[in-house]
């Protein structure tokens, strides 16, 4: 009975701590963006997708055998002056997992990632990418960066 | 098809109901698949089938170098992937007794514990909207948890599967100004812990939900091997933090929540108090960081020697552990990852046996478990 | 004749611009519970959200499973929307502006509103499915067990005011508000507590639980059958807020603004109280449901009627 009682009293207590808790936030103002046209800029370290500064690339192959899931794929010829060049540089979006060892591993800075994160294609053709192209990006938005 | 009959009274005819939580539902954690017979609202009994996330990492591990494998762990607990990434590195070091900086020490255990916080947060937000609080405290949670992942995001630059220990330090230094960021964060958590307290924990409509319900005795709890606050609400007292101090953990002073009974409010209960604790495991850390070098560069390949080691971490969930066997390459031979969650399902089919099944929701809610760990 | 018929558009249109506004209330409310915004694309802030749902809903193809029984499947919309538009025949909108003042007001609502009921049994058992029976079969015993305390509730105003009906319970608080008498203060809380349970409102709405059972009873439902649904329980809504204003807090009684005016504000002044509380608290279990029924409510309110009646005597 003295149980019944103690509930019948601290129950509606605790209910109205409760709402004063969700009355506090709805009168708050809220947090989130109208993406579209509100975004986020990313921050300095973010790590989208990889991209390629084809005159500093020494064709060490490093990148290629730190990835771990294999997305990155390099051919390169040697002119008779020992001169190297690079043929293709092909990058398999589907496979990549943004872990960022490729940019860590180039000694020269030639692999990078840059900060495009809205990547959304009709095929999957367009996933196949091909470093060496100048209009490799070009239909995904840059966003800004802090 | 064959039924289960429970009573042939001639007046009273009634059989089992069978019904399937199946593998997509708004509230098992992932996939997850419970097969429930029912009598009436009893559950008589409840067969778990898992298996639909397996992704063969330990296969995929044979192939992969020391450091090639790191961003694969991530993908094990993804809602607490430092904490997965911090215990591969360090039984990789212990294989290889290497030694770290002081610098990186701190530094790992300030991210992991932020991390064991983004991790509390979902366990509580997600089991309140499993018991009927639809979305309000998960909301709450979310908001604080992407606090966490925006400084996260400065420091490595990813917002969910970081990859950011390396075998003998970490990826790269802590950016400037992050110690603010850090200070000004734990001060805003404090006053929100409190207000999910105010909006759950005397709530009468909780307590008659979480009280006494799904209780775990403390034999039941050691004989399946349950790890993690669901030990510590039974009354053990046991955290690797302090029994078997990893890092610099023996520098810092905090306490090991524990409940009474081990029903879901005692482990409900037992993270909040978690939560504040690692915000003061953090604050010392921040106070206390010495310089040193940390960055390691990846490129090295790492060839152990041929032996094998065990190392064990307490995980946001429990206790991870990762065995590793080298036979002098640079790939692993074996590798095994014990995963907590894993023991913790065990113990669900014995938990269920006579509830209703609005219990069997609220039961899985507080065990707190995450199918990608357990599949693997 | 021709003023019946007007009458009948009016209320109609009124139901239904009162479903639309409390949708898009609703969204708005729960969105800033929770700290975001809730619709702002259609229209300025989504204030033509709701005639966009409306729209959708209207477009969509109205599936029949093949294994339902069809008579019972296809009319329990009806029987579900029907009761709620009857009930709107005598709710006082203002000193004149009621449909038509039966003497057996208050009466003739409870028992109105308790078809609803049917069709809610009827949704369940002819979809042939074992969530929506179970959904089904938990909402009877639902509502059944709520009832008591509601009319206890009810009987103690009556006891009051002296009389069924409507507009009579409202001249009765010429003087003071129901609601600032002792024993009516608890009256309000037993009958706020039990009208949320009969309209399946969290912490009650166990029959549309949607972690547990996806859907509930109305899990076949898609279309324009699913939106009947939709809109009954808005209308229910309105009701047993309109039932509170009425008996309790002054119905259109009011200083300085027209009389309509005070009742809608008072309306949905109880209504946002109303969506307040569901997204706050976690849901009831079945049988603590039960329990809250027969041991909490219907004590008090027993206690509470006699309580009343020793000091009406006195």
């Amino acid at each position: 009975m003295k149980h019944y009682l103690k509930n019948l009293i601290l129950g509606p207590i605790s209910l109205i701590q409760g709402l004063i808790v969700t009355f506090k936030n709805l009168v708050s103002r809220a947090i989130t963006l109208q993406y579209p046209t509100q975004k986020q800029p990313m921050t300095p370290a973010f790590r989208g997708l990889v991209d390629l500064r084809p005159d500093k690339c020494i064709m060490c192959y490093q990148c290629v055998k730190i990835c771990p899931t294999g997305c990155l794929a390099i051919r390169h010829e040697e002119s008779p002056e020992k001169k190297k060049s690079l043929v293709t540089f092909e990058y398999n979006m589907e496979l990549c997992c943004f872990c960022g060892l490729c940019e860590q591993v180039c000694p020269t800075i030639a692999v990078y990632m840059n900060k495009i994160y809205e990547i959304a294609v009709y095929s999957r053709k367009e996933l196949h990418i091909n470093l060496l192209s100048t209009d490799k990006y070009a239909q995904w938005a840059n966003p800004t960066v802090k | 098809m064959e039924v289960n009959v429970i009573s042939n009274d001639r007046d009273l005819y009634s059989e089992e109901f069978s019904i399937n939580m199946g593998p997509q539902h708004p509230s098992t954690h992932g996939v997850l698949y419970l097969d429930l017979r029912l009598n009436g609202e009893t559950v008589i009994d409840c067969v778990t089938h898992i298996g639909y996330l397996h992704r063969s990492m330990e296969k995929i591990a044979e192939n992969r170098t020391y450091t090639q494998f790191i961003p694969f762990t991530d993908r094990l607990d993804y809602v607490a992937s430092m904490n997965n990434n911090l215990c591969y590195v360090l039984a990789v070091e212990k294989l290889m007794n290497m030694e770290v900086s002081d610098r990186a020490k701190y530094i790992r255990v300030i991210i992991a514990e932020l991390n064991r916080v983004a991790s509390h947060l979902i366990a509580i937000g997600t089991f309140a909207q499993d018991l009927g609080a639809f979305a309000t405290p998960l909301f709450y949670c979310f908001r604080e948890r992407e606090k966490i992942i925006e400084i996260f995001d400065e420091i490595c630059g990813n917002r969910l599967t970081y990859n950011y220990m390396r075998i003998g330090g970490v990826q790269s230094d802590l950016p400037k100004g992050i110690d603010e960021r850090i200070k000004y964060f734990i001060k805003y958590m404090r006053s929100k812990v409190d207000d999910y307290e105010a909006l759950l924990t005397n709530n009468i409509i909780f307590l008659a939900r979480a009280k006494n319900i799904g209780i775990l005795s403390k034999d039941a709890a050691v004989s399946y091997s349950i790890t993690g606050p669901n030990l510590r609400a039974s009354g053990i007292k046991w955290d690797l933090r302090k029994d078997e101090p990893y890092l610099v953990y023996d520098k810092f002073k905090f306490d090991v929540p524990t409940g009474e009974n081990g029903d879901a409010w005692d482990r409900y209960k037992v993270r909040i108090e978690e939560l504040r604790q690692s915000l003061n495991i953090v604050e010392q850390a921040i106070a206390g960081i010495p310089e040193g070098p940390v960055t390691v560069k990846p490129g090295r390949i790492y060839k152990p020697p041929a032996g094998e080691a065990y190392l064990r971490t307490e995980n946001p969930r429990g206790e991870l552990g990762f065995y590793i066997v080298s036979d002098g390459s640079a790939c692993p031979y074996r590798l095994k990852i014990r995963a907590p969650s894993f023991s913790n399902l065990a113990v669900l089919s014995e938990l269920v046996k006579g509830v209703k099944v609005a219990d069997v929701v609220s039961i899985l809610g507080s065990l707190d478990i995450l199918m990608g760990e357990i599949d693997r | 004749m021709l003023t019946m018929m007007i009458t009948g558009a009016v209320v109609l249109g009124f139901i239904s611009f009162s479903s639309m506004f409390l949708i898009w209330w609703e969204r708005k409310v729960s969105a800033h519970i929770q700290t975001r915004f809730g619709p702002m694309r259609v229209g300025w802030h989504g204030v033509l959200q709701p005639i966009a749902d409306a729209v959708k809903l209207l477009l969509k193809e109205d599936i029949v499973p093949c294994s339902v029984d069809k008579r019972v499947w296809w009319l329990a919309p009806f029987f579900v929307v029907v009761p709620s538009v009857m009930a709107f025949v005598s709710i006082p909108f203002g000193k004149n502006l009621i449909a038509k003042d039966l003497n057996v007001g208050i009466l003739y609502i409870i028992a109105v509103t308790s078809v609803g009921i049917l069709g809610i049994f009827m949704a369940g058992w002819g979809s042939n499915n074992k969530y929506s029976l179970l959904g089904g079969m938990r909402s009877a015993a639902q509502i059944i067990s709520y009832e008591i305390p509601l009319i206890l509730s009810i009987v103690t105003v009556v006891m009051f005011s002296g009389s069924l009906s409507m507009q009579k319970i409202v001249e009765a608080q010429a003087k003071c508000w129901f609601i600032f008498k002792p024993c009516l203060a608890v009256a309000f809380l037993v009958y706020i507590i039990s009208a949320t349970a009969e309209v399946n409102r969290t912490p009650f709405d166990i029959p549309e639980a949607e972690s547990e059972l996806v859907a509930g009873f109305h899990t076949e439902y898609s279309g324009m059958k699913f939106a009947m649904f939709f809109i009954a329980e808005y209308t229910n809504m309105f009701i047993i807020s309109a039932i509170a204003t009425t008996l309790f807090l002054g119905g259109w009684r009011g200083p300085l603004l027209p009389p309509v005016l005070w009742f809608l504000i008072k309306t949905y002044g109880i209504i946002f109280v109303l969506m307040w509380v569901r997204w706050t608290f976690p849901r009831v279990r079945v049988d603590q449901l039960m329990g809250l029924a027969w041991k909490v409510l219907t004590p008090i309110a027993f206690v509470n009627l006699a309580l009343a009646g020793w000091l009406l005597l006195k």
